[in-house]
């Protein structure tokens, strides 16, 4: 349970929290790193803490200890002593995860779904039937949960910025943030989600395949032989 | 000393290299006395982010028994075209599109800062990743359902063209055969019966009548396209069904009456993988990665019963020979994973369950192939979920961290001889003119095959000094050696990475101090503790800590200052000052001592010491304390018991543990709640600064260690008061004088025992 900075637009990108460890299963379980911390680049790394203090060559521990600032003593209720900065750069704030605006109103089913089977439907005649079939039923799936109230507010606010992010063809902006669901909250997701994944591969390729026809429009009447277009044979 | 210490630190940025020596003795007899043998530590892969690597191949020496490559330390004719080998001194022709060379126009690999310089090759078809999943069946629900989903979670965060497949084990071994039609079908194999490969080859159908005669000859991906769909096929076409086969996988049928162990076959599971790779990929870079919730315990490798009341073996059943199994099982292992280095693949073992698994017989699996091994208490833990998904991490350029089917060539000058590899490695057997007939570590060849590995992984390389006194070394010159490093990247491309490094060779005689100045005691340490720790798989324990110690003795003998007989005279300098300490940790470290771990621990334990970084080894062998107090800044300080004060919070790291422990005051202020009165905020700042120096080890170690939180009197103190130096103890209270420390109830030796003891051998004339 921790905060880290982050700008605003990895806000967007993906959930930064830390949550603990597993404790009844696992002994000394480590805190879990979500997906976005995990994947975190760039921004100022603290120095390592790798320094060793060498023992005198007597072995005592006494003669080489360094010599501080003298203590200040316990921090009695009356006493106003100077504020200790904290060490690193993640100034201690919030407890909760800060993954997305408040602004934003819980997503709506209807928002996240249709687009999903638009896409579906533009998929049909290029994708073979059966991944068609595959991905229709995997979308129920996700209706009926999504319908049951058995997904959390915060897939449900992802799943609709993975939706505007297709409708915008920005496939790996897509891509990645199934794979930070998948990565966070995959008990919920799991079942559903890799129709999804087919569906953002199938979009991008189906794209492509336009864009490619798009250049040589002669070509166009020849949609059903396009070759390397192996799965819809 | 500055100046040593930024050339060491250069180099190891720059080339990945440290040397426990920098100046070489230039004679076979002073290299000996020097006790610490003339070794590196190389991290072949060391991620370089500002070393693109050139797309064009390496110009080699023509000479067959040399082929080094060219490097920044020829001597080149700009007019003639010619380039003369640093190793052999074969004169070459540059080839033809070297032609417009001069002193302005040279090419990347001859500019001094090139001493390390990646080639990529454009030749060879392109194969994809594979990844064969090998997943025990025999585990309680809640760890199956983990397991499941980290399996499906896997599938988003590798390549849609890897290749994927699927064994399941428990009683009995079933193969998956992957298809989009969503019809599954799976061929059952009994779990009691060991398979060779032609006869996994015949059952699942891979036969194919053109294949054994072309062993040699790497296998086109288009005639392999056929056989293998059934087993391994692309996640993009397979993702929506192999989701479902993993969600539907159901614990093993077989009933389990009580007082009884599940029956497991992990032995044939994994010889049929073996064998499935085998025949379908050989030489391309996959992964057998087995999941297991516990021991192996029926067929070949089994390692227990199934009779409950009867445990696996401990330390003691093995010193009294007393482990059945063992030798058996390991012998099938072995076998195994000799077969998977041959065929340039690797297995990882993740092993999850809260008794032994049985990782010391399963060990060289993974260490001779370059493969993981994770040891967790359940699969529905945050330790084994991500470090799993670590395994999956990517680098600077979006690529994975992790190279498949390396091969490493170390050329020496000819001055010195390349005695042994010590690292995830096996041997090449390539016998040739810079050979050492010692060996040390993995020896006898001058080339290793490394079937998997990351920017992190590390080996210990060992050389001789042959020069004779008769032939002396011209004041001044230079030995060198190049480490050729060919894998295959996990872009799919072949890579070469060349590295060529050079020191000065100097006189023991007249150039002793300053051959001792450039000593590197932290790479000697690490280098000597790999040593022992490779000698300890095979070796009485009691023997390795005596080897240790002699070499230690000696070492202070020759480079101590001192009088005869006269142990407080003795003095080391700086480069040496670290050194006892290291080997004191090092003596009391779980790489050495079985004590208090079970087999599976010290297996696990040493499979991560053979094979990470300098820093990250050196850390195992004394870990590092940082304390935090209102007193300044977080300090290091001594890994000693008097660093245990009451108004500290002391933040420990072992590698595999992090502690953080709160002195007596500090536990105190923070039962009386101050960390949540505003006017205390600084203490609450003081309580978050130490958790925040962790999250940064964590988020960045792996695997991912324990993480332990604990105070003054907690149970847990146990792990940051077996680490400490006992300078304390019930026996010699307060003997400094001061009421600070605290003491440790322990009969251990204190390094200043430790130390009086080492003087007094080192300065006696009797030794």
């Amino acid at each position: 349970v921790t905060r880290c900075p982050a700008g605003g637009a990895e806000v967007e990108m993906a959930e930064l929290y830390v949550k603990p460890g597993n404790k009844a299963r696992g002994w000394n379980d480590p805190p879990q790193f979500s997906y976005g911390l995990q994947t975190q680049t760039g921004g100022p790394k603290r120095s390592p803490l790798t320094k060793r203090v060498a023992a005198p060559q007597d072995g005592s521990p006494r003669a080489s200890e360094t010599s501080g600032p003298p203590p200040m003593g316990p921090p009695l209720p009356s006493s106003k002593a100077p504020r200790l900065p904290p060490v690193g750069s993640c100034p201690a704030s919030s407890v909760e995860p800060m993954g997305f605006p408040d602004i934003e109103s819980e997503a709506l089913i209807e928002d996240v779904l249709r687009p999903l089977e638009q896409a579906l439907e533009d998929c049909r005649g290029h994708t073979r039937k059966q991944v068609c079939d595959d991905i229709s039923r995997r979308l129920a799936l996700l209706q009926e949960q999504w319908a049951g109230g058995k997904l959390s507010i915060p897939v449900k606010k992802r799943m609709a910025i993975l939706v505007q992010e297709l409708l915008n063809h920005r496939w790996d902006a897509a891509d990645d943030i199934h794979r930070s669901l998948m990565v966070d909250h995959v008990t919920e997701v799991s079942q559903w989600m890799v129709g999804v994944k087919r569906l953002i591969a199938e979009k991008r390729s189906l794209s492509s395949v336009e864009e490619t026809n798009e250049e040589k429009s002669e070509a166009a009447a020849e949609i059903q032989t396009i070759p390397g277009f192996q799965e819809a044979q | 000393m500055t100046t040593y210490l930024e050339f060491i630190q250069q180099n190891e940025e720059r080339d990945g290299v440290r040397f426990s020596w920098n100046l070489w003795p230039s004679s076979r007899l002073e290299a000996t006395r020097m006790v610490v043998p003339l070794a590196c530590l190389l991290t072949p892969l060391k991620e370089r982010p500002d070393l693109p690597p050139v797309q064009y191949e390496p110009v080699v020496c023509s000479r067959p028994t040399c082929k080094a490559v060219l490097n920044p330390l020829c001597q080149v004719d700009y007019q003639a075209k010619l380039w003369a080998c640093n190793f052999c001194f074969q004169r070459n022709q540059f080839p033809p599109a070297y032609a417009g060379i001069s002193e302005v126009n040279q090419p990347a690999e001859l500019m001094a800062q090139f001493s390390t310089i990646e080639y990529v090759v454009q030749r060879g078809p392109q194969l994809p990743l594979i990844f064969l999943y090998v997943v025990d069946t025999c585990l309680e629900d809640d760890d199956l359902q983990a397991l499941q989903e980290s399996l499906q979670m896997s599938l988003s965060l590798l390549p849609p063209e890897t290749l994927v497949g699927l064994i399941t084990f428990g009683r009995m071994v079933q193969v998956h055969e992957l298809s989009c039609e969503g019809i599954s079908k799976s061929y059952v194999f009994r779990g009691t019966k060991d398979l060779t490969a032609k006869q996994i080859q015949d059952m699942l159908g891979l036969s194919k009548p053109a294949m054994p005669t072309q062993q040699t000859r790497p296998v086109q991906p288009q005639e392999q396209a056929f056989v293998s769909s059934r087993f391994l096929q692309p996640i993009h076409k397979i993702d929506m069904t192999f989701t479902d086969l993993l969600g539907e996988l159901q614990r093993d049928p077989w009933p389990v009456t009580q007082g009884k162990r599940p029956l497991r076959s992990t032995g044939v599971a994994l010889s049929i993988a073996v064998g499935l790779l085998e025949v379908t990929f050989p030489n391309t870079g996959a992964r057998i990665m087995l999941f297991t919730g516990g021991p192996p315990t029926q067929g070949p490798g089994m390692v227990v019963g199934d009779e409950l009341k009867v445990p696996i073996r401990s330390w003691h059943d093995i010193e009294k020979d007393n482990a059945r199994f063992m030798k058996k099982a390991m012998k099938h292992y072995e076998m195994l994973a000799n077969r998977t280095a041959a065929n340039g693949h690797c297995i990882d073992i993740y092993a999850c369950a809260l008794d032994q698994t049985g990782l010391l017989e399963m060990k060289c699996c993974t260490n001779l192939t370059g493969g993981h091994m994770v040891m967790g208490d359940s699969f529905n833990t945050s330790l084994f979920k991500q470090t799993f998904q670590r395994i999956f991490s990517k680098d600077f350029n979006g690529d994975f961290r992790m190279a498949f089917g390396a091969t490493l060539e170390v050329k020496t000058s000819r001055e010195l001889k390349v005695a042994g590899a010590i690292g995830p490695c096996v041997s090449l057997n390539a016998k040739g003119s810079c050979v050492s007939e010692n060996e040390i570590g993995v020896g006898g060849t001058s080339q290793w095959k490394i079937c998997s590995l990351d920017p992190t992984s590390t080996l210990g390389i060992y050389f001789e000094v042959i020069n004779q006194p008769s032939a002396p070394i011209p004041q001044g010159s230079r030995g060198a050696i190049q480490f050729v490093t060919q894998y295959q990247h996990s872009s799919t491309q072949k890579r070469i990475r060349v590295t060529t490094i050079a020191r000065n060779w100097a006189d023991v005689q007249s150039q002793l101090q300053l051959i001792e100045a450039a000593f590197d005691q932290e790479a000697a340490a690490v280098l000597m503790a790999r040593l022992g720790v490779f000698r300890a798989e095979s070796e009485e324990g009691p023997d390795v800590l005596r080897w240790l110690d002699r070499q230690l003795i000696r070492l202070c003998q020759k480079f101590g200052q001192y009088n005869k007989e006269d142990p407080t005279s003795f003095r080391l300098s700086d480069a040496f000052s670290l050194y006892p300490q290291f080997m004191f940790h090092l003596r009391r470290s779980p790489f050495l001592q079985v004590f208090n771990n079970s087999p599976d621990e010290s297996s696990y334990y040493r499979h991560h010491f053979a094979r990470q970084d300098l820093t990250q080894s050196l850390i195992m062998i004394q870990p590092i304390l940082y304390s935090y107090s209102f007193h300044g800044p977080p300090e290091p300080v001594l890994l000693d018991s008097s660093s245990i004060l009451a108004d500290r919070i002391l933040l420990m790291d072992t590698f595999f543990q992090i502690v953080i422990y709160l002195g007596e005051t500090i536990a105190q202020w923070q039962k009386a709640g101050y960390q949540d009165m505003p006017e205390y905020e600084n203490f609450k700042h003081l309580l978050q600064a130490p958790l925040d120096d962790a999250q940064e080890i964590l988020q960045a170690r792996f695997p991912m260690p324990r993480y332990v939180h604990t105070e003054h009197g907690g149970s847990q103190a146990r792990f940051l008061l077996s680490k400490v130096n006992p300078s304390q103890t019930h026996n010699n209270l307060y003997p400094w004088g001061q009421e600070t420390g605290a003491p440790i109830l322990t009969d251990d030796v204190s390094l200043q025992v430790f130390m009086d003891h080492l003087k007094k051998l080192a300065v006696s004339s009797a030794c």
